[in-house]
C-alpha cells in the first residue's frame, strides 16, 4: 500500500467510527462518509499537491485529537470571543454575544441546523472533515444587520503525540448586513487542524475576513477556505500565517452574482524547515465582478513557499475583471519559493492580469542600514516587514496589525 | 584616530587604491578631491566596510584597531558614518524607524540608555528643521521617492543624530542646488568640533567654499598626489586636474 492509500484507509477508519453517532451532525457526517470513498488522498502524481507530500503525516494522525488541558487563550483583538480547544468548543474562555441579528450556532450535534456538506470542497481532507466532526460553528447575520463588534473564532489545538482537530466555521450574512470576522488558528506540538471554512455573504451585504495562522513550527495545518459572494456583496479576506511542518491552504472564492468584488490579501512568512503551500482558486461565474489579490511571500533559512493561484473566469462571465500579484523575497540560499499563476479564461470581455517574482533582499538596503549601526539579524527583520509592510498598513483592522508586526518580526527573527 | 598606511584596495578584483596613506586627526577637516574613478569614492566605502571592498594590502587603523576585522555595523558603533552618494531607497521602513533602529544599536554599544520615545521625535523634528525637511519625511519610508536633494539633506538629517566620530561625506555635494548645498554645509559645520573628525570626498571646490578644510588631498590613480590646505583646492579649481596628473608624469620623466 502506498502513503495515499494508507492515508485513506487511515480516514475510512476515522469516519466510519464517527458515523456511527446519530445526532444533528449525523447527515453532514454520512455525506462526508460517501465523499471521502468516492476520493483518493494526493500522491506524487496530484498534479495540485506536486510540492507538498503527506509524509509529514505520521500514524495516527488522522484519529482524533484528545480533549485538552486548560490552555492559555490566544490574543484577545476585543469584541466577541470565541474559543475551541482541540476541536471543541471552550465555554469559560469564550463570550457568546448578545447582538440583536447575530445568531451563533454550536455543530456539536446538539441542533439539526447543521448545514449540509458542500460540494464545493474537493479535497479528501475536507470530507474527513465533515465525516468526523465533532463540534463546530455556524453564524447567522440577519437581513440588513451590521454587526458593530468583530467577532473573534480561535482555534487552539495542542498535542503530544500526533493526532487531528477538525474544526469547522460556517457564516451566512444576510442581505445588506454586515460582518469582521477573525478566524485564529494557534497551537503546538504535532497536532493537525483539519479545517473548514465556509462563508457565504448574501447580497449587498459586506464582510471582513482575516484569516492568522500562528501555530507553532512543529504543528500542521490543513485547510480549506470557500468564500462566495453574492451579488453586489463586498468581501475582503486577510490571510497571515506564518510556516510550519505542514501548512497547506485550500482556497477557493467564487463570485456567485453580478455585481460581487472581492479584494483577498496575503502574507506568508516561512522559517526553519517549514513548507507552506497556498493554492488559492478565484472562480467568475457571472458577469460584472472584480477580483483583487495580492500575496506576499518571504523566505528564510530552508523553508519552502509554494504559491499557486488560478483566476477562472466563466464562458459567461463578461466583464469580469481580475488580477492577482504574488511577490516574494528569498532571505536565504537554503529558501525556495514556487509560484505559479495560472489563467483560465472562456470569454474575450474580461480585464486579467497577473504577476508573480521571487527576489532576493538587496544588498545595498542592508549594508546601508548596517553602516549606520543596525545589527545584520535586525535590518534583515526590518527589509522583511518593510517588504510586507505595506499589506500591514492596508489592514482595516488595527488591533491586528499591531498584533501582526511583532509575530511576524518575530518569526523572521528565527531565520 | 583614523590611520591608513599604504593601504591598497580592490573592487570585485580590480586594484583601485595603490598604495594610499593618511592620517586625520580628532577635529580635523579633510578634504579628498580628485578627478573621476581616482578612488575617492572607494577610500569612502572601504572605510564603511562595504561588501566587495577588499584591503588587500595595508592597513587601515580607527582608535588603533584595524578596521579590516570590523563589521560595516561595529564600525558605526565605533563611530564611523559614510553619507552615502547614493542614498538607498528603502520602501516600508519609515525613516523614523530606521534612526530609531540606528540610535538604539549606538546607544547600546555605548551602554547607554536608549532615548525614550518623545525625546527621539523631538530631537528628529529639530534635525529636519535644521536640514530644511518637513517633518513628513520622517513617517515616508527610507528616501522612499525623494528627489537628489532630499536624500543627501535626509544623509545630514541622520549624520546629526547620530553624532559620529569621523564623518565621511561621498560626494553630498553632487546634484545640489546653491541652497541645498548651504542647508548641508551648514549642517556639517555644526558638527565640527574638536573631537569630530570629518572627510569631504568631493569633485568640486564649490564645497569648500561653506565647509573650509584644514587639509585638501588629490587623489589620482589609487594614490595621493598632493596635500595641502584650502588654496590647493583653488588652484585646481583655476588650473583643473590635468595640472596635477601632468606633474606626475613630468616628475615620473
Amino acid at each position: 500500500m502506498n502513503l495515499a492509500e494508507q492515508l485513506k484507509e487511515q480516514a475510512l477508519t476515522e469516519a466510519r467510527r464517527q458515523a456511527a453517532r446519530e445526532d444533528g451532525l449525523a447527515a453532514l457526517r454520512r455525506e462526508g462518509l460517501a465523499a471521502l470513498e468516492r476520493t483518493d488522498f494526493p500522491g506524487r502524481k496530484t498534479e495540485a499537491w506536486k510540492y507538498t507530500s503527506l509524509r509529514a503525516l505520521e500514524d495516527g494522525h488522522l484519529s482524533a485529537l484528545a480533549p485538552a488541558r486548560e490552555l492559555e487563550a490566544p490574543a484577545d483583538f476585543g469584541g466577541h470571543r470565541l474559543v475551541f480547544i482541540n476541536g471543541r468548543f471552550n465555554e469559560a474562555l469564550s463570550q457568546l454575544p448578545d447582538e440583536a441579528g447575530l445568531e451563533v450556532i454550536r455543530l456539536d450535534g446538539s441542533s439539526e441546523a447543521a448545514p449540509g456538506a458542500s460540494t464545493e470542497f474537493t479535497t479528501p481532507f475536507a470530507h474527513l472533515n465533515a465525516a468526523a466532526l465533532e463540534d463546530g460553528l455556524m453564524l447567522r447575520v440577519a437581513a440588513n444587520t451590521a454587526v458593530e463588534t468583530p467577532v473573534h473564532v480561535c482555534f487552539v489545538s495542542s498535542a503530544d503525540s500526533p493526532a487531528t482537530s477538525h474544526t469547522r466555521l460556517h457564516l451566512e450574512l444576510g442581505e445588506a448586513s454586515s460582518l469582521d470576522l477573525i478566524e485564529h488558528y494557534s497551537g503546538d506540538g504535532p497536532a493537525l487542524t483539519n479545517a473548514v471554512t465556509e462563508l457565504h455573504a448574501g447580497p449587498a451585504s459586506r464582510l471582513r475576513h482575516y484569516r492568522l495562522q500562528s501555530e507553532q513550527t512543529e504543528s500542521l495545518h490543513i485547510g480549506s477556505l470557500l468564500l462566495v459572494a453574492n451579488r453586489d456583496s463586498r468581501v475582503e479576506s486577510y490571510q497571515l500565517m506564518q510556516g510550519s511542518r505542514l501548512r497547506r491552504n485550500d482556497v477557493r472564492a467564487i463570485l456567485a452574482e453580478s455585481g460581487a468584488e472581492l479584494d483577498m490579501r496575503g502574507i506568508f512568512i516561512g522559517r526553519g524547515k517549514s513548507h507552506t503551500d497556498n493554492q488559492v482558486c478565484v472562480e467568475h461565474r457571472v458577469p460584472h465582478c472584480q477580483s483583487h489579490q495580492l500575496y506576499k511571500g518571504l523566505a528564510g533559512d530552508e523553508a519552502r513557499l509554494v504559491f499557486n493561484g488560478r483566476i477562472h473566469i466563466h464562458a459567461g462571465a463578461r466583464q469580469s475583471s481580475a488580477d492577482l500579484t504574488n511577490k516574494n523575497l528569498l532571505l536565504s540560499r537554503g529558501a525556495e519559493v514556487d509560484t505559479k499563476p495560472e489563467l483560465e479564461i472562456y470569454n474575450d470581455d474580461v480585464q486579467c492580469s497577473h504577476g508573480t517574482t521571487v527576489g532576493q533582499m538587496d544588498h545595498d538596503a542592508l549594508f546601508y542600514l548596517r553602516s549606520r549601526g543596525v545589527d545584520e539579524k535586525t535590518a534583515q527583520r526590518m527589509l522583511g516587514l518593510g517588504f510586507v509592510n505595506e499589506l500591514l498598513q492596508a489592514l482595516p483592522h488595527e488591533g491586528i496589525a499591531e498584533w501582526a508586526r511583532p509575530w511576524l518580526g518575530q518569526s523572521l527573527e528565527q531565520q | 584616530m583614523l590611520q591608513i598606511r599604504d593601504l591598497h584596495a580592490s573592487v570585485g578584483g580590480e586594484e583601485i587604491l595603490k598604495g594610499l596613506s593618511l592620517e586625520i586627526n580628532p577635529g580635523e577637516v579633510h578634504a579628498i578631491m580628485g578627478p573621476n574613478g581616482s578612488g575617492k569614492s572607494t577610500l569612502a566605502n572601504v572605510i564603511a566596510g562595504r561588501d566587495n571592498y577588499e584591503i588587500t594590502g595595508g592597513d587601515v587603523l580607527f582608535d588603533g584597531k584595524p578596521l579590516a576585522d570590523m563589521a560595516p555595523e561595529e564600525r558605526a558603533r565605533a563611530g564611523i558614518f559614510l553619507a552615502f552618494q547614493y542614498p538607498v531607497e528603502i520602501p516600508g521602513v519609515s525613516n523614523l524607524e530606521f534612526i530609531k533602529a540606528a540610535l538604539e544599536s549606538l546607544h547600546e554599544a555605548r551602554g547607554e540608555k536608549p532615548l525614550d520615545s518623545v525625546t527621539l521625535l523631538r530631537r528628529a523634528r529639530e534635525a529636519c528643521k535644521q536640514v530644511n525637511l518637513d517633518q513628513g519625511f520622517l513617517k515616508r519610508g527610507v528616501n522612499e521617492g525623494f528627489s537628489g536633494g532630499e536624500k543627501k539633506r535626509n544623509e545630514i538629517l541622520q549624520m546629526l543624530l547620530l553624532e559620529p566620530r569621523l564623518a565621511l561625506l561621498d560626494e553630498t555635494d553632487s546634484g545640489l542646488d546653491i541652497d541645498s548645498l548651504q542647508t548641508v554645509a551648514k549642517g556639517v559645520n555644526s558638527l565640527r568640533s574638536a573631537e569630530r573628525s570629518i572627510v569631504l570626498v568631493t569633485h568640486y571646490q564649490r564645497l569648500l567654499d561653506y565647509i573650509v578644510p584644514d587639509h585638501v588631498h588629490v587623489l589620482s590613480n589609487g594614490q595621493i598626489m598632493k596635500s595641502g590646505d584650502k588654496e590647493l583646492a583653488r588652484e585646481l579649481e583655476r588650473k583643473g586636474y590635468g595640472w596635477i596628473t601632468q606633474q606626475e608624469e613630468a616628475s615620473g620623466a
